[in-house]
């Protein structure tokens, strides 16, 4: 019977700490989603983007890794919920839209890794991209201009440094502030 | 001692015709034979005149990225389809590119790493040397109805690709001067494993 008590107690006591956790840890997720959103809302929330497809200049860059680039930039985007709507490269309802910016992404460097070298080694064959991305208006002015990096060193497969650049561009979009373009159509391409 | 025997009718005395409930029955089971033959020759039909293995990593239509299922040829569409889950398509006549490309990748996936990464001695990295296959990388390039440019990343086995890549072109799919990166890649990778 006292064993039964003790067991009883116990249990109340692991259940109210996994609910002070839990709320603990929602708490701050809740006020942390309004915070990330700050920055330059008011001009984002009125421009759309148009995310044009990577270029890779004279760099020997797989079409998979520009597909890939141009692919994760569209989703993280999407995910920051920093523009309107994010429109792709030919989209016909982006030309119908006034205030549309161009995410232009040029690719600077690249460099190839391998995974099995980095899973032998570990501080050896890292995959590196490093490109230029910049936000252009409709009539070509530069709103916005950044060089940004993306890699992948540990785990994961060369692919992986795509996702982790589009994450990084979002990322610096998401910090920045540009000055409020009323007629303007913002499209992101990336370069070699 | 009074027994009551029942004499047992003679064999001779039953009807020896069938009774309509086995007639019914007999014609049931003809019906059930004859049935799922009709269901193959209709499947025969509509099989895909091409199909094969695939990892999706990312941009197909709504099909979930690092998802293995069936990517398939069927009449005027292409079409990946996941076990037990409705298919994504894209018309063939929307893609506008496809390239060919080659990777290197560990096997075994996140299990695989952490037991590498726990083996003592550095036993890991041993395994790491032989725990790797090739894969041929297939990437599309395609349009939606609105003209947006979507791409679209397949991870087949080694050799499969081509085969995509020829039904697809054999369905009036061009291919641009990319193509001879799957050579380039290889060629990268060996370099790479190499040094």
């Amino acid at each position: 019977m006292k064993t039964s008590k003790c067991n009883l107690s116990i249990a109340c006591l692991i259940s109210l700490v996994a609910i002070i956790l839990a709320l603990s840890g929602q708490l701050p997720g809740q006020t942390g989603a309004p915070k990330s959103s700050g920055g330059n809302r008011t001009s984002a929330t009125r421009c759309s983007v148009q995310v044009a497809q990577v270029d890779a200049g004279n760099l020997d860059l797989a079409y998979s890794f520009q597909i890939a680039i141009y692919e994760n930039l569209v989703e993280e985007l999407n995910k920051t919920r920093q523009f309107a709507q994010v429109f792709r490269e030919g989209d016909l309802k982006a030309s119908a839209i006034p205030n549309v910016l161009v995410l232009k992404t040029t690719v600077e460097k690249y460099t190839p890794g391998s995974e099995t070298q980095r899973a032998v080694t570990t501080v050896s064959g890292a995959t590196k991209l490093t490109v230029r991305s910049q936000l252009l208006t409709r009539e070509g002015k530069v709103v916005l201009e950044h060089t940004v990096n993306g890699d992948v060193r540990f785990f994961g497969s060369n692919l992986r440094a795509t996702h982790n650049l589009a994450r990084n561009i979002a990322k610096t979009l998401k910090e920045s502030s540009w000055p409020d373009f009323p007629e303007s159509t913002a499209i992101l391409s990336v370069q070699p | 001692m009074n027994h009551s025997v029942v004499a047992p009718m003679p064999r001779r005395a039953r009807p020896s015709e069938p009774r309509p409930v086995s007639k019914l029955l007999a014609v049931l089971i003809c019906c059930g034979l004859a049935a799922p033959a009709q269901q193959i020759t209709q499947q025969e039909n509509t099989s895909p005149s091409f199909s094969t293995r695939a990892t999706h990593l990312l941009g197909f239509a709504n099909a979930r990225n690092n998802s293995t299922g069936a990517l398939s040829v069927q009449d005027d569409s292409l079409q990946f389809q996941q076990n037990g889950k409705p298919g994504a398509k894209v018309k063939i006549a929307l893609v506008r590119d496809v390239f060919l490309g080659a990777e290197s990748k560990q096997v075994g996936g996140l299990p695989m790493t952490l037991g590498k990464t726990a083996a003592p001695f550095g036993g890991g990295r041993v395994v790491s040397l032989f725990a790797h296959k090739k894969y041929d990388t297939l990437t599309l390039e395609y349009v939606d109805a609105d003209e947006g440019i979507h791409g679209a990343i397949f991870q087949l086995t080694k050799g499969q690709g081509e085969l995509v890549r020829n039904e697809l072109t054999a369905r009036g799919v061009t291919i641009s001067f990319h193509q001879d990166q799957l050579t380039k890649e290889s060629a990268t990778e060996t370099r790479h494993e190499n040094k």
